[in-house]
């Protein structure tokens, strides 16, 4: 009964403590607006950050979804090297094609192996050029390890590497380059020039946008053969060897073993060769947004307690003009407590609203930059949430002292107060 | 029934430290007050009579003696339980209203009861009964900035009587009012004393007192007369004259 009773009570005060918020809200809409106005900056900031950041997290990812998820690339240097052993790396000795007929050989692992030998070309069809493009010699197995999707005709097939044909898949860039819209659909049969020589049209590649600001697109794929004679075959390789899946630790010990075997690395010398996986990539990756988070973060706060201030200010004044109406409801019956809880109301209510508002805004925000620059803008409801549950209790936080000044009033002072 | 008085002082004293001296503000009353009485408290300003009232009121606490309300001894009560108390047993109409501007008039006079917990349609219908017994049915959605200064002190009024308290606390209710308005004011007390409700009129003017069947007369902080309100008023206004 009197546990059911101070509940009630409770719940009364807080019911009218919420009425004397509005009221106060409506009372003095300018200044409220005014006083939320930093919470809602700062509530704007991180929404619109994280939701930025989150974008670009999917779009990584989707990216990233170029290389196989399952593969691994041998190289002569590793993707993401310091100064130092980049220096080191450059003295090594290329990759070449007897590594890579010993893993073709030796890796029991392997699901597939493919060569990538890479240059930038020139590519011509009729007065039509595309510059700077990806040429990459290749073999048959180079859809397996990941690396490209064919959307119209064929990729290369085996006569087309045994035979070193001057077989070419466009990418999709490349088709757009040389065959206008209309012409699109009769590419396939036709010859085009790479690097000054001829080649026959066999494919086109699915189109893949951007990864790591490298166009996807902006590349063609010739047999590994072709591009040795016609290109020149000095260059280093990269061997992309596809692992089944949960195959790469073993694919990876095999791998070293062949190669160290290959290229006669002494025993207790370093390897001189480095095999990469698409998830290195993710760790600098997410190193360096976790940066990123962690400045957006501590911006975001900084303003909230800017905000906070705000608040606090606001209160102050709000608890020096209220200082009879507190008196008389203090003997009327008002409780320490209950003026406590009342001023924490509008406090917290004030911040929730422009945590609200901050969080329309940076949804805004975010999508403006998504409409207006290349980056995405993804929004989860925990961000959401987060900038409501940060705000509310940024306004309980900076409410808290101005509404214990207003609890400790003396209730006969404060009737006495002009 | 209960041959304890509603009010009973005893020895009551409340010190200030005003500049590094001491104020004796009240300086050991004593006096009982049985329920159904109509009391007032007058002498002039400084007497005290503003501290005796927020005493008795349970807004503040002694500095020395004792003070029983309605049975149950009031010094040493912490602060939770005066507000209870000042909820409970206390009905305070001031000098200048103290309405909430905001508020309608039925919200102002609900506000003890939301400070009981009473629910919402309960504490409605009482403040629609109290508005009603003061005149005031036909105004009870209105501000306290649409009402008149005689119908914002009735709705004072309303809200002390709401919860039905012990003990009615007016501290110079007439103040700020014309005399004629303040006339009405006095009516209405005389009317609920009639009803049976005690009521302790805190004033400066002998005329008021007077008209009150007892008087409690303070000069500098002590009780110099404790009588017939006619023969206190009579014998304050020979000293002021």
């Amino acid at each position: 009964m009197s546990s059911g009773g101070s509940s009630r009570r409770l719940a009364a005060e807080f019911a009218e403590g919420m009425r004397i918020a509005l009221g106060a809200l409506a009372g003095h809409r300018l200044r409220s607006l005014l006083t939320t106005l930093g919470i809602v900056i700062g509530v704007m900031t991180v929404i619109a950050i994280v939701a930025i950041i989150q974008g670009l997290d999917r779009s990584f990812e989707a990216q990233i979804g170029n290389l196989g998820a399952h593969t691994l690339y041998l190289n002569r240097w590793q993707w993401f090297a310091s100064q130092d052993e980049w220096w080191e790396m450059r003295n090594r000795r290329p990759i070449g094609t007897r590594e890579l007929e010993a893993v073709q050989r030796d890796a029991a692992h392997a699901v597939a192996v493919a060569p990538m030998a890479m240059t930038r070309a020139a590519v011509g069809y009729g007065d039509r050029e595309a510059t700077s493009v990806t040429v990459i010699g290749t073999n048959d197995r180079f859809l397996e390890t990941g690396g490209a999707d064919v959307a119209a005709g064929r990729f290369l097939g085996t006569p087309d590497v045994d035979l070193a044909r001057p077989s070419v898949v466009l990418g999709a860039a490349v088709l757009d380059q040389l065959f206008p819209r209309w012409e699109a659909g009769q590419a396939l049969g036709r010859r085009v020039l790479v690097g000054g020589r001829p080649f026959q049209v066999v494919g086109i590649l699915t189109r893949r946008g951007q990864m790591l600001g490298m166009n996807m697109d902006a590349r063609v794929i010739v047999p590994f053969t072709t591009f040795a004679r016609a290109l020149g075959a000095k260059r280093s390789l990269t061997i992309a060897v596809a692992a089944s899946p949960g195959g790469v630790p073993a694919l990876e010990d095999e791998l070293v073993a062949i190669l160290r075997r290959v290229r006669q690395v002494p025993p207790g010398k370093r390897d001189d060769f480095a095999l990469n996986r698409q998830d290195q990539m993710l760790r600098v990756y997410n190193q360096l947004t976790g940066a990123l988070y962690g400045v957006a973060i501590g911006v975001g706060l900084l303003t909230l307690v800017v905000g906070g201030i705000g608040i606090m200010n606001i209160m102050l004044v709000s608890v020096t003009e209220r200082t009879r109406e507190i008196g008389v409801r203090r003997a009327l019956g008002a409780r320490r407590r209950t003026i406590l809880l009342q001023f924490l109301v509008e406090s917290s209510l004030v911040a929730a609203l422009g945590g609200a508002a901050g969080t329309v805004l940076g949804l805004g925000a975010a999508q403006l930059v998504a409409l207006t620059t290349p980056l995405a803008a993804a929004v989860t409801p925990g961000a959401v949430g987060l900038g409501l549950g940060f705000s509310a209790a940024v306004g309980l936080l900076f409410g808290s002292w101005p509404a214990w000044r207003a609890a400790r009033l003396d209730p006969v002072e404060a009737l006495r107060y002009e | 029934m209960n041959a304890e008085p509603l009010i009973a002082v005893d020895r009551l004293a409340r010190h200030y430290l005003l500049g590094g001296e001491v104020v004796r503000a009240l300086d050991g009353v004593t006096f009982s007050i049985a329920r159904g009485e109509w009391v007032a408290i007058v002498g002039q300003s400084g007497s005290g009579k503003s501290t005796l009232m927020n005493l008795l009121g349970c807004l503040d606490t002694p500095t020395a003696g004792s003070y029983r309300l309605a049975g149950a001894d009031v010094q040493g009560l912490a602060d939770d339980a005066l507000a209870d108390l000042r909820n409970r047993e206390i009905g305070f109409v001031f000098q200048t209203f103290q309405l909430l501007p905001r508020a309608t008039a039925l919200a102002n006079v609900e506000l003890p009861l939301v400070y009981r917990g009473e629910p919402r349609r309960e504490r409605r219908a009482r403040a629609e009964e109290a508005l009603r017994s003061v005149g005031l049915g036909n105004r009870m959605h209105h501000r306290p900035n649409e009402l008149s200064g005689g119908q914002r002190q009735r709705v004072a009024i309303a809200r002390a009587l709401v919860g039905e308290p012990s003990l009615l606390l007016a501290d110079e209710p007439t103040g700020n009012l014309d005399s004629a308005t303040g006339e009405e004011i006095m009516r209405l007390f005389a009317e609920l004393h009639r009803r049976g409700h005690t009521l302790l009129l805190v004033t400066h003017e002998a005329r008021l007192a007077a008209r009150c069947p007892r008087a409690i007369r303070l000069v500098d902080g002590r009780v110099v007369s404790d009588g017939p309100g006619a023969e206190i008023g009579a014998a304050a206004r020979g000293v002021r004259a």
